[in-house]
């Protein structure tokens, strides 16, 4: 007889805002725990991808099973959640949070609540969860543990009196965090005799048995060999195989209701599985699928062009092969004048874009130039037609369009108070609206505002870290679409056009933008054998106008003492730095000129 | 070596001997070379220059300087050593390498002193090269010499009185030129005499003073189009005084070129002794220094030039070691490395290279070279002469995009030794 007691299990997650020290407490939870041996600790074992433990960010959930002996003799079975920690991926949180019954919050002692806290916590409030809040770091010297006591409960209105100290660097008090996790987090429930209904939290892709998906059992009992659907998807597909991660995969005769494991679908074509959507059986399915399910949709895009165009075909194969453990990713074909054959790609936001672009050029090797980023706008023509445009190339003449739309953002920023005036200044510049401000206490000022995305994917985040010297906090959901006064600005080098270059503007912003991208444009494109003029055009008319130099010496004159290596070495630099650059026309165009628009404002 | 026509003869020895001095009375805001400043009465110097004199009797010892025909001490400044100490290292070189037709001495106006100079003349020496860099003194003071106008006037007179050959070096580009000061600069030094003068901008380089300071902003002074003018401003002024442009940087009255250096230029081998020197040796003169510096290893048969460097510290050095217990840092250039760097040095040369290094490349590089040169001339940077070819004007200031595609014929990467 299947065990069907659930007294014994905790599904929870660690919420945190970035760099609070979430993916540190795991990895201690891992080892106090003897999932792991110590010797075996890579720092931050839950986080697999480089990229991920290089920027100390979570891409991908992960769910990791934990055998724990509390004080009470009894042993439990822990299920940590491991989710994304980055706006991007709020939908992959809310969905790992729906598997969850409690949410362990983790606040940095030396920080104290951020927006993220403040998102992440309303996230685990809403999904019903029993909160736990960890006050983390508690070794460093400016530690305000009581401080930042005061503010949970004062900011986020969640009872702080029991709130755990610890320290992931040390290992303190993380102890004490696994016994309140066994006495604040309630077990799950669920029936094993009702038909299966598990939820997707998320995927990966196994060259030999197909798409892995993690879920969560609500009802049921999962076992291999049944045929299962997934509902949104109406996707059949055979069991093979059920388990758990420790982190390592352990195969298991069956998945049980209230168990949080993986499941073997066979199924070779990643799209098929999305996040959110429930597993269930074919012939007796569950009455509701899980709730919350909508499919990830990309909010910002670029144009990727691979610098050398023999390479388009490794691109795609690279794209392909990326999506098979990133199904949010999404693509198509674009054509650029200046740069070739690329693609227009999708992501779920900046942070997504910037991962994507490193992985691609570092795990396959490809020299990319990416276009400025772009929103997804929607163009109404005077013929009543709506289009979808993410690409500046595709607006269509301004004589056929009747007006433009543009994504909108619900945004909230918490900063000590001597940084609102700043922070405003920044929403002006930034065409943000304000609509609420909200002493949060004598030390935090939480900001309500809207603005449009397109605002946010230029360098908003990085000036409102400057401009509040990293105190700012950001957060941030899609609200709706509104009409604005939209322009194309294109860049013309010596005179001709560069599609590639070209963006969308808001018009009263297109002359300043359009002087500082030709000055900034002037700084990045190097000499060259002549001279290069660089003009920012709306239409016909030329707004703005800098020049590059003609390049006239390069050459090293001294002779070194016969030091010939030296001077080879230069040539080899430079050569290595033309590589990376793009001839359109005669100009031979870096990189990096293409994302000029996002540093306009540097100063 | 892979077959084809071989254009250079492995000779077996070096046609020239570089030997380094890294002391300095001051270490210019500018400088990125291997140079310590010290103070004249510092004696390691004097354990250093007994070192190399050692160096040298070893190279000597086993052959590989039997062919050579010119030196080149060079710094660093040699001058600050002092007479005894300088004559006894010209005088070791000269027994080392008897068949020496020229030897050239760096030395700085505030320590070429007339006995200096002396000295340097009746130990062997044939040439002095003086580091004047300007002629104007709020420009010396800026770039930190220890010297004034004056007192390189002086020094220059003195060493040309003496009967040697003499070169000054001039910079350009630097902190508080102008036209007209970099104008009256060229004129006072062609009124001096001298048979050589070299020109240089002065490159700003990272982790040095004056670079580190203009790291972020582009000084005016510097800009390259100015660094273009002055240069070309040089040229007019130097070949109106009836010296020619023979290199990059280097101007000469007939007869008075620099052997030396040209040997550089020319794919000629040359050992280089001391910290930092640098060494081009072919696989009969690698050979031949194996037999005294025994712990560098045996060749790979495809390796046609070794290029070496001696790493050595100088604390190091003046302990005197054996050249087997020297460290020696170098890279191993192949047949195609060897003749598409001979075709880039060649290209610093005013004239060019000639039929044979053409022909030889023509043969290597096929297709690719003809494309190579073709786009070169296109682009105005080489002209082509009777069988080989030369740098334009254009293609003298842009020198680096001559050199690297040339550069670029070759396999790019370079093993090390």
């Amino acid at each position: 007889m299947t065990n069907t007691n659930t007294s014994h299990i905790r599904n929870f997650s660690i919420v945190a805002h970035i760099d609070h020290g979430k993916s540190t407490i795991s990895d201690r939870i891992l080892e106090l725990t003897k999932t792991v041996a110590a010797r075996d600790m890579t720092k931050q074992l839950l986080d697999s991808m480089d990229i991920e433990q290089e920027r100390g960010i979570t891409i991908k959930s992960n769910a990791v099973r934990v055998m724990y002996e509390a004080d009470d003799g009894n042993e439990y079975q822990f299920n940590l959640i491991d989710t994304p920690g980055h706006v991007d991926f709020t939908y992959e949180v809310s969905r790992s949070l729906a598997a969850c019954e409690g949410a362990v919050l983790v606040v940095d002692a030396t920080q104290g609540v951020e927006a993220q806290t403040v998102s992440n916590a309303l996230l685990a409030m809403n999904a019903d969860l029993d909160i736990v809040p960890a006050i983390n770091k508690i070794d460093l010297p400016s530690a305000e543990p009581e401080r930042v006591r005061e503010e949970i409960e004062e900011v986020l209105a969640i009872p702080a009196d029991d709130a755990v100290l610890v320290s992931g660097k040390t290992g303190e008090g993380i102890h004490d965090l696994l016994e309140s996790i066994v006495y604040l987090v309630s077990p799950p429930e669920g029936s094993a005799t009702e038909p299966v209904k598990a939820l997707i939290l998320d995927s990966y892709f196994d060259a030999y048995r197909g798409v892995v998906a993690m879920v969560r059992v609500f009802d049921g009992v999962v076992k291999p060999g049944m045929r299962m659907v997934m509902m949104a998807q109406n996707q059949h597909f055979l069991c093979e195989e059920v388990g758990v991660k420790r982190p390592l995969e352990q195969p298991l005769p069956e998945l049980l209701v209230g168990e949080v494991g993986y499941v073997v679908t066979g199924l070779k074509d990643p799209g098929l599985v999305h996040t959110g959507d429930t597993i269930t059986l074919a012939d007796r399915p569950c009455a509701e699928p899980c709730p919350g399910y909508h499919e990830a949709k990309p909010m910002v895009f670029t144009g990727l062009f691979p610098i050398d165009n023999k390479y388009y075909e490794n691109l795609r194969d690279a794209l392909e092969k990326l999506k098979v453990n990133d199904p949010s990713l999404t693509w198509q074909p674009e054509t650029s004048v200046a740069l070739g054959f690329g693609f227009r790609v999708g992501f779920l936001g900046l942070l997504h874009m910037e991962v994507v672009k490193e992985r691609l050029e570092r795990e396959f090797d490809l020299e990319l130039i990416a276009t400025s980023p772009s929103v997804d706008y929607h163009v109404y023509k005077t013929d009543g037609q709506m289009l979808e445009v993410t690409s500046p190339q595709d607006l269509p003449k301004p004589e056929e369009i009747d007006h433009i739309e543009e994504p909108y953002l619900k945004a909230t920023v918490i900063v000590p108070p001597d940084y609102v005036g700043a922070v405003m200044q920044l929403l002006v510049d930034h065409r943000g609206i304000s609509t609420d401000m909200v002493y949060l206490s004598e030390k935090s000022v939480e900001l309500h505002f809207d603005i449009p995305l397109a605002e946010l994917i230029l360098d908003f985040f990085d000036q409102l870290k400057s401009r509040t010297k990293g105190y700012a906090s950001l957060d941030y959901e899609f609200d709706d679409y509104r009409t604005s006064d939209l322009v194309k600005l294109d860049i013309l080098l010596s005179g001709e056009e560069v599609d590639a270059l070209s963006f969308i503007v808001h018009k009263d912003k297109a002359y300043q933008l359009g002087r500082g991208l030709c000055d900034k444009l002037k700084g990045i494109i190097p000499r060259q054998q002549f001279e290069v003029p660089i003009q920012g055009a709306i239409g016909n008319k030329i707004i703005s106008r800098s020049t590059v130099k003609a390049h006239r010496k390069d050459v090293l004159a001294k002779c070194y003492g016969g030091d010939i290596s030296r001077k080879r070495k230069l040539l080899e630099k430079q050569k290595e730095g033309k590589k990376r650059m793009k001839s359109i026309g005669r100009v031979e165009v870096p990189q990096e000129a293409f994302l000029a628009v996002l540093k306009v404002d540097d100063e | 070596m892979s077959g084809g026509w071989c254009w250079r003869e492995v000779t077996g020895a070096v046609g020239s001997l570089y030997v380094h001095i890294p002391f300095c009375a001051r270490k210019c805001g500018y400088c990125d070379f291997a140079s310590w400043a010290t103070s004249v009465t510092d004696g390691r110097m004097g354990d250093y220059v007994r070192a190399l004199r050692w160096q040298l009797d070893e190279l000597a010892g086993c052959g590989l300087l039997e062919d050579c025909r010119t030196g080149y001490v060079g710094g660093g400044t040699p001058s600050m050593l002092g007479a005894t100490r300088l004559a006894g290292l010209l005088r070791a070189m000269r027994r080392a390498a008897p068949g020496m037709r020229e030897l050239t001495c760096e030395g700085n106006p505030d320590s070429l002193t007339a006995d200096v100079i002396a000295a340097a003349a009746a130990a062997g020496a044939t040439r002095l090269s003086i580091g004047v860099q300007s002629l104007d003194d709020a420009e010396l003071e800026a770039l930190g010499r220890l010297h004034d106008a004056r007192q390189a006037v002086g020094c220059v007179r003195a060493a040309v009185a003496s009967g040697l050959d003499v070169s000054v070096d001039l910079m350009c580009a630097i902190p508080d030129q102008t036209n007209e000061s970099w104008a009256s600069t060229l004129a006072a030094a062609c009124d001096l005499g001298v048979g050589h003068i070299s020109v240089y901008p002065l490159q700003l380089e990272p982790g040095t003073p004056l670079g580190d300071r203009y790291k972020d902003d582009d000084p005016p002074w510097n800009d390259e189009g100015v660094q273009a003018d002055r240069m070309e401003q040089a040229s007019g002024v130097l070949c109106d005084a009836g010296l020619s442009r023979y290199e990059v940087a280097s101007y000469a009255l007939p007869g008075r070129r620099c052997l030396h250096n040209m040997a550089y230029w020319t794919g000629v081998p040359y050992v280089g002794v001391g910290h930092g020197a640098a060494s081009m040796l072919d696989r009969g003169a690698y050979h031949k220094l194996r037999r005294v510096a025994t712990q560098l290893p045996a060749l790979p048969g495809w390796v046609q030039r070794v290029r070496l460097r001696m790493e050595s510290p100088w604390e190091g050095i003046a302990l005197a070691p054996p050249m087997n217990e020297l460290d020696f840092s170098g890279e191993l250039l192949c047949e195609e490395q060897a003749l598409a760097e001979d075709l880039m040095l060649g290209m610093r040369l005013s004239r060019g290279v000639g039929e044979r290094l053409v022909g030889a490349a023509t043969l290597m590089f096929g297709d690719e070279f003809v494309r190579t040169v073709d786009g070169l001339e296109r682009r105005g940077l080489v002209a082509l002469t009777d069988g080989g070819m030369r740098p334009t004007q254009t293609g003298w200031l842009l020198g680096n995009e001559v050199f690297g595609a040339l550069w670029s014929l070759a396999p790019s990467s370079v093993a090390s030794l």
